[in-house]
C-alpha cells in the first residue's frame, strides 16, 4: 500500500519569504519520516538539509520535530503519524543551520558541566572492573545507560526552553550514572554541580516531557529525582 | 486527514499528561489563591460590624455563587489529589506510573470525589437554596 502524504518542510533561512515548503511525497507503507526527506532532497529539492547517520535509531544524528513532538526521523513511521501532513521542523531550544539540522551545542554545553566523563578511584588498577548485570550499579543503572545523545529531551523540556543554565535532563541523567558507578571518584564535584536551584535538579518541574519524548524510553525524570533525594538524604543515596 | 485538535487531544490525554498535571496545578492554584483573598477580604469584614458582615455574606447566597461553589470544590479536589501525585512522584513511588497515577488518582478519582460533593451541593444549595 502507498501513502500519499504533504511533508511540511521548515526552512532556514526561508525561501522565498516563506518558513516552510511542501513537497507531495509518495512512500511505501512502513517508511520513515527519514526516508520522506531522502525522497524530497534526492527527488524535489537538492538544497534542503537534515542530518542523519546511522538510520537505525541508534546514534540520535535525525532528532527532529515532528507534527510537533521531538522525535527521530529515521524510526518515525509515517503511518504511525495518523496525518495526510508531516510537519518537519528543527528542534526547539537549539541554534538552527540550515532548514531542520541545528546545532547541539547548547545540549553538549550542559552534558560537560555535568562531568560525564568517569573519573576511577584506582587509577592504577591492573584490570578493568567487572560489573554484573545484577550488581547494585547494574540493577540501578539498567536502562538509564541507553541515551543515546540526541538531544530529543532537552528540546522538550520546557525549563531549558526558559533557562539556558538549567543542566537538562540527559546531562542529570549521565550524571546521575557517574554517582550511581561505585568505582567513580567524583561524585563530590558532581552533587555540587547538581545542587543548584538555578541551573540543578532543583529546577525540574516534574513535568515529564523529556521522559514523553526519550527515544529510548528512559524515564529520565524519575533519574532527577533520584539526584534530587539523594540531595535531601545524601547517607542513604544511590543504595541498592 | 491533517492534524487537528483531535490529534493535540490524543497526544496531550497520553504523552504529555505530566505537562497537562502541572498545568492544571498551576492554574488550580491560582484560582484558590484568588478565592484565598475573597475569602479573607469577606472574613475581615467581621471587624466591621455585624451589618457590614451580613450584608458580604449576602452577596454569597444567590445561585450563581453556589455554582461557584461546586466550581470550587472541583477546584479543591484536582488540586489536592494531583498534589498527592506530585508528593507520591517526588517520593519515588510510582514514578513509571505517573500517566495512570494522573488518569486514576487525580481525574478519577477527583471526579467520583467531585460528584459526591457537587451533587447535594446542587440539589440542596442551587436548586432549593
Amino acid at each position: 500500500m502507498e501513502l500519499n502524504i504533504t511533508v511540511r518542510l521548515a526552512r532556514h533561512p526561508a525561501r522565498e519569504g516563506r518558513r516552510f515548503s511542501e513537497f507531495a511525497v509518495t512512500l511505501e507503507e512502513r517508511m520513515t519520516v527519514l526516508d520522506a526527506l531522502f525522497r524530497v532532497q534526492r527527488g524535489m529539492d537538492s538544497s534542503v538539509g537534515f542530518r542523519c547517520a546511522c538510520r537505525v535509531g541508534m546514534c540520535g544524528t535525525c532528532a527532529v520535530l515532528i507534527n510537533r513532538v521531538p522525535r527521530l526521523a529515521c524510526s518515525t513511521p509515517v503511518k504511525g503519524l495518523g496525518s495526510d501532513v508531516v510537519t518537519i521542523e528543527p528542534l526547539p531550544g537549539y541554534p538552527v543551520i540550515k532548514d531542520v539540522a541545528v546545532s547541539l551545542a547548547p545540549f553538549f554545553d550542559q552534558w560537560r558541566r555535568a562531568l560525564p566523563a568517569f573519573r576511577p578511584k584506582d587509577r592504577d588498577a591492573p584490570a578493568l572492573a567487572r560489573i554484573p548485570r545484577d550488581s547494585p550499579f547494574g540493577r540501578l543503572a539498567g536502562p538509564k545507560r541507553d541515551c543515546i545523545t540526541c538531544g530529543a529531551c532537552h528540546a522538550a523540556c520546557s525549563i531549558t526552553g526558559t533557562n539556558a543554565a538549567y543542566l537538562g535532563p540527559a546531562a542529570i541523567n549521565k550524571a546521575l550514572l557517574r554517582l550511581l558507578d561505585p568505582r567513580d571518584a567524583a561524585s563530590g564535584d558532581r552533587l555540587k554541580i547538581l545542587d543548584s536551584q538555578t541551573s540543578g535538579v532543583w529546577r525540574c518541574h516534574t513535568q515529564f516531557n523529556c521522559t514523553a519524548v526519550c527515544p529510548r524510553g528512559i524515564n529520565l525524570t524519575e533519574s532527577i529525582g533520584q539526584v534530587k533525594r539523594a540531595l535531601l538524604r545524601p547517607r542513604k543515596a544511590f543504595q541498592a | 486527514m491533517k492534524a487537528s485538535i483531535g490529534d493535540l487531544a490524543r497526544k496531550y490525554r497520553w504523552q504529555f499528561s505530566g505537562m497537562v498535571a502541572w498545568a492544571i496545578q498551576r492554574v488550580t492554584g491560582l484560582l484558590l489563591l484568588f478565592y484565598l483573598l475573597l475569602h479573607v477580604h469577606t472574613v475581615s469584614k467581621l471587624g466591621e460590624g455585624p451589618v457590614a458582615f451580613n450584608e458580604a455574606i449576602a452577596t454569597f447566597r444567590s445561585p450563581f455563587f453556589k455554582l461557584l461553589e461546586i466550581a470550587l470544590l472541583g477546584t479543591v479536589v484536582l488540586h489536592a489529589l494531583n498534589g498527592i501525585r506530585i508528593t507520591l512522584v517526588d517520593l519515588g513511588v510510582g514514578v513509571g506510573q505517573q500517566r495512570h497515577l494522573f488518569w486514576v488518582l487525580t481525574l478519577g478519582i477527583g471526579l467520583l470525589v467531585f460528584l459526591a460533593g457537587a451533587i447535594p451541593m446542587f440539589l440542596f444549595g442551587v436548586l432549593k437554596g
